[in-house]
């Protein structure tokens, strides 16, 4: 980019380029703030990228948690109406299997409805008419507007808004210091993890919206921040089991959602402590694997035949309440920090707990703070006005859909990028190639990603446009993509690392599930790359550690 | 249906078992579920290339008292290998096929990626040069068909920069290949093949000659020569400079005409190949198989009194790994699996794999064993056997080739 940050002050600079941060640097920028978002890694390199992509109804929480349910619900509409190229309108079903009895079951319709969730009560029969999928065995079902929401498209959306309005955005650098004058934070330091320099960046409020990663951050600022990681592991099915979200009627426990999304399906999440230091070492345990599937089947017994195609771990980060230095309490809800009045350091916010559904939320509380911080006084539009991508209505759609007919690779380019879907190139033959097959992308979008997206390597692509992400896990495609990116990049032994690292990066949510056709599948992959092409690990620089992309 | 020889499997092994014994006189048969490893090979086999992370170069075969124990070499032992192994190029040009190299020393072969890899036997016409020697050109053409995506001409230039040879690129297009380009998934290397013929090589060749300037030669992806090598011929010849071809990702065109070229071949010795077919179990007699039965044939059997299993590992479904276990699927037979699904794999993608070096245990003379009694008449070929990792080794090929000619000379000797 441009490099005229350094000269630059920020009124704002939002840290964290997860689904909170992008909404924050959205919020900011959209209401006239010189605003500058930055991301250690990727965006969605952490918990906004490692979830099940759920669109909750919060019926989930209807039961434990009436104030986050209603929060839930409420966001739900906002981003059916204002992201809705990133959201699929599948519908849910929660039921019960005869070990859960009929009890919680009772209580949930009545709480759905006290949070203003519908809640139709649906006959096992009727269940199964609507949903093949499900176990045949239950004995209650509830319906409700869950859905699915693809964390990667909508963080883009949110950055690509920050950016339209005027934001900076800066990814692989890293924060390593604060600037302060006298109680006040001013600026950032940062290091580039691309390349290892470093600078430094003003700004009048620092709002940290780092999710786990906030914790250090903190530190790093000088306060203290409790926050407690809770590892969640999830798998991924090669292909959609169900049409609707299923979960199942009971206390939120283990494997007890699966959501369909994309091309895919994903069970979870199972729920495990671990140490701080462990937040960058997201490994599935075999027991984790065996525990998903077995609670998963329960749910739906297509999963015992149906093949996986990976494993993932995310962090939750589990807040403290603030007076609470024990950390026993723990609250789900959202957490904003003032930071002055709190510690008495001004010019630092921390915006923090909460959930994917709720970002936009948490968005509109910090920029909100930073707001009456700089003694600006406008609103927030980020609720009425559409993202990037869905600025059509799903109707406009539907209506097109009937006039036009799309080829696959065309309606699948659509719902990565919706209405922006016209700034991929497809003036010849050679841009509609399709690099990845199983997910259909094709030239042209690649180019887009990588002029357009924020792409540096190909985990990045494959976060923009789904490139490796099917069945073949990257097999055929990470080549062509490596090739495309070395063409913008020019620099052909960082691409050959970037593409010893991506199968590297591949493999390591293949490992936990290696069986079946994911055993063959790596098996051939490793004779194409190490065989057939020569990629000899003593030749290249493998990065070391492939969650740190 | 009775046959003197059955060979399960049409992968490289299966087919040069077998025209061994339809060439010694035998009745044989091929019972052949698809496609094998054949169809993304890189037009080189490999004997032996790596030794404890070093590349071999000089006299592979010394090496062979050095590999551990249960190894395909040491069963055969170096002097047979030899013997064996000298029969390869006699059989590829019989098959119509031109190959270069020797088992007395390595070359090398460029890979797709811009690497010189060790290998023992290259086709004819791709890239293979002497390890010690510098490259035999100051100056090539990289040509890429235009729009082809499975070719990487920058990467090829970054590998032949690093050993100072000068790099142009360009792409060129003929219009026989526009109605291909019109479907999004069609420009491929074995499909572009098809339509490199006649003319359409002549007109290939006009342009590759406008954008080859003074190079001393021109490297070109695979696409030429599915069939035979007839396209390539015309093509060299109307080419002002020497054309040599380096491997695309699969689909492979020479993996392809490899395994067709072999295929007919084996018939041409009077061979019974039966394609699509896989073969669901076996009867055995004591320690004899006796017959087997195959999907197509429902209840009819095939019998024969020799037998040779050549089904490949896991991408061959010759092995299949399922939550709890790893099993052959024909017949069961013993294998050297250790342990449950976390001891198959190290996390590390690069580091040497656990599953790689699964496979079907042998006697000395590839005999397998069911339920730990030996199988006398049944023989284990190529990458189904237990003991080695062929990728890391760089070995694939040869112990494919080595074993499947020690079974053919033991069944026809």
């Amino acid at each position: 980019m441009k490099d005229d940050t350094l000269r630059k002050e920020y009124d704002v600079i939002v840290i964290g380029g997860g689904a909170t941060g992008a909404g924050t640097a959205r919020d900011c920028a959209m209401r006239g703030l010189k605003t500058i978002l930055i991301e250690r890694l990727d965006f969605t390199a952490g918990a906004t990228g490692r979830n099940h992509g759920l669109l909750h109804s919060g019926a989930r929480y209807a039961h434990t948690d009436p104030e986050s349910a209603a929060e839930c619900i409420k966001e739900n509409m906002i981003l059916k109406r204002i992201a809705h190229h990133c959201i699929e309108e599948t519908g849910g079903l929660f039921v019960s299997l005869p070990e859960d009895g009929l009890d919680y079951h009772a209580a949930f319709v009545e709480d759905c409805r006290k949070a203003g969730i519908s809640a139709e009560e649906l006959d096992p029969k009727e269940a199964l008419r609507l949903e093949p999928s499900v176990n045949p065995d239950i004995i209650g079902a509830v319906k409700v507007p869950d859905g699915s929401v693809d964390p990667f498209r909508l963080t883009t959306a949110n950055v690509m808004a920050a950016k339209m309005n005027g934001a900076d955005v800066l990814t692989y650098q890293e924060v390593v210091g604060f600037l302060k004058e006298g109680t006040a934070i001013t600026g950032v330091k940062l290091r580039s993890r691309r390349d290892g320099t470093e600078r430094e960046i003003r700004g009048k409020v620092t709002i940290n919206a780092a999710g786990i990663w906030g914790h250090r951050l903190a530190e790093l600022a000088g306060v203290k921040l409790n926050m407690y990681p809770a590892k969640g592991s999830l798998l991924i099915f090669g292909h959609r089991i169900n049409r609707m979200v299923l979960n199942r009627c009971r206390k939120p426990g283990d494997a007890d959602i699966l959501v369909p999304g994309d091309t895919i399906c994903v069970i979870g999440t199972t729920s495990t402590r671990i140490p701080y230091d462990q937040i960058d070492n997201m490994e599935v345990t075999p027991e984790e694997v065996d525990l998903l599937l077995r609670e998963g089947v329960k749910l739906s017994p297509a999963m015992a035949w149906t093949r996986i195609l990976r494993a993932y771990a995310g962090v939750r980060p589990l807040v403290a309440s603030d007076d609470d230095p024990t950390g026993r309490s723990i609250s789900r809800g959202i957490v904003c920090i003032d930071h002055a009045k709190r510690d008495g350091l001004e010019g630092f916010i921390t915006i923090t707990g909460g959930k994917l559904m709720t970002y936009r939320l948490m968005a509109e509380e910090a920029t909100d703070m930073a707001c009456q911080k700089l003694g600006v006084n406008k609103e927030c539009h980020t609720a009425e006005i559409p993202l990037p991508g869905s600025e059509d209505t799903a109707e406009d759609k539907k209506r097109r859909s009937h006039i036009i007919e799309l080829s696959t690779e065309q309606k699948a380019a659509e719902d990565r990028h919706g209405t922006l879907t016209g700034k991929i190139v497809s003036d010849d033959d050679a841009a509609d190639a399709l690099v990845c097959e199983c997910e259909q992308v094709s030239v042209g979008e690649v180019n887009y990603a990588i002029e357009e997206l924020n792409v540096h390597n190909l985990v990045n692509l494959r976060r923009r446009t789904r490139l490796g992400m099917g069945t073949c896990q990257g097999e055929l495609c990470a080549c062509r993509g490596a090739g495309l990116l070395e063409r913008h990049d020019k620099c052909t032994q960082r691409s050959l690392d970037d593409l010893a690292s991506f199968l590297d990066e591949r493999w390591h949510g293949m490992y936990p599930v290696c069986w079946g056709e994911t055993l063959v599948e790596i098996q051939f992959t490793s004779w194409l790359y190490e065989g057939v092409c020569g990629l000899d690990p003593s030749e290249v620089n493998v990065s070391d550690n492939p969650t740190q992309h | 249906m009775k046959f003197d020889t059955i060979i399960i499997g049409g992968g490289l092994s299966g087919l040069i078992s077998a025209i061994e014994c339809a060439r010694a006189g035998r009745k044989t048969a091929i019972v052949s579920a698809g496609q094998s490893a054949l169809h993304f090979w890189s037009g080189s086999f490999e004997l032996l290339g790596n030794v404890d992370g070093k590349a071999v170069i000089d006299n592979p075969l010394d090496l062979v008292p050095s590999l551990p124990a249960p190894h395909p070499y040491r069963k055969i032992g170096a002097e047979r290998l030899r013997k064996l192994l000298s029969r390869v190029p006699e059989i590829l040009k019989e098959a119509g096929l031109k190959s270069y190299g020797t088992l007395d020393r390595n070359h090398l072969r460029l890979t797709p990626l811009g690497f010189m890899k060790p290998a023992w036997l290259t086709l004819g016409d791709y890239v293979a040069v002497d390890a010690d020697k510098p490259l035999p050109w100051k100056k090539v053409a990289i040509v890429n068909i235009y729009s082809y995506l499975d070719f990487y001409p920058r990467f090829l230039a970054h590998g032949l920069e690093n050993r100072g040879v000068k790099c142009s690129m360009a792409a060129v297009n003929i219009p026989e290949l526009n109605v291909l380009r019109k479907s999004t998934t069609e420009m491929r290397a074995t499909n572009m093949s098809r339509f490199f013929t006649d003319e359409a090589v002549d007109h290939l060749a006009a342009e590759v000659n406008k954008v080859a300037g003074d190079a001393d030669a021109v490297i070109m992806p695979a696409v030429l020569g599915i069939y035979s090598d007839a396209p390539v011929e015309r093509f060299r010849k109307a080419v002002k400079m020497p054309v040599w071809f380096v491997p695309t990702t699969p689909a492979s065109v020479p993996g392809v005409r490899c395994q067709l070229s072999l295929r007919d071949l084996f018939i041409r010795l009077g061979g019974e190949f039966l394609p699509g077919d896989t073969v669901k179990g076996g009867e055995f007699e004591g320690n004899r198989l006796k017959r087997i039965f195959t999907v197509n044939l429902g209840d009819m059997p095939l019998e024969a009194d020799d037998f040779i299993i050549s089904t490949g590992s896991f991408f061959g479904h010759g092995l299949i790994a399922d939550i709890e276990r790893i099993y052959e699927p024909v017949f069961g037979l013993d294998l050297n699996v250790k342990g449950g699904r976390t001891e198959w794999y190290e996390k590390d993608f690069y580091a040497s794999q656990p599953y790689m070096t699964y496979g079907v245990i042998t006697d000395d003379k590839f005999h397998p064993y069911k339920n730990g009694e030996e199988i006398e008449n049944l023989y284990a070929t190529g990458a189904l056997l237990a003991g080695f990792n062929a990728l890391k080794e760089g070995s694939g090929a040869g112990i494919t080739l080595a074993t499947a000619l020690h079974a053919a000379s033991c069944i026809t000797e």
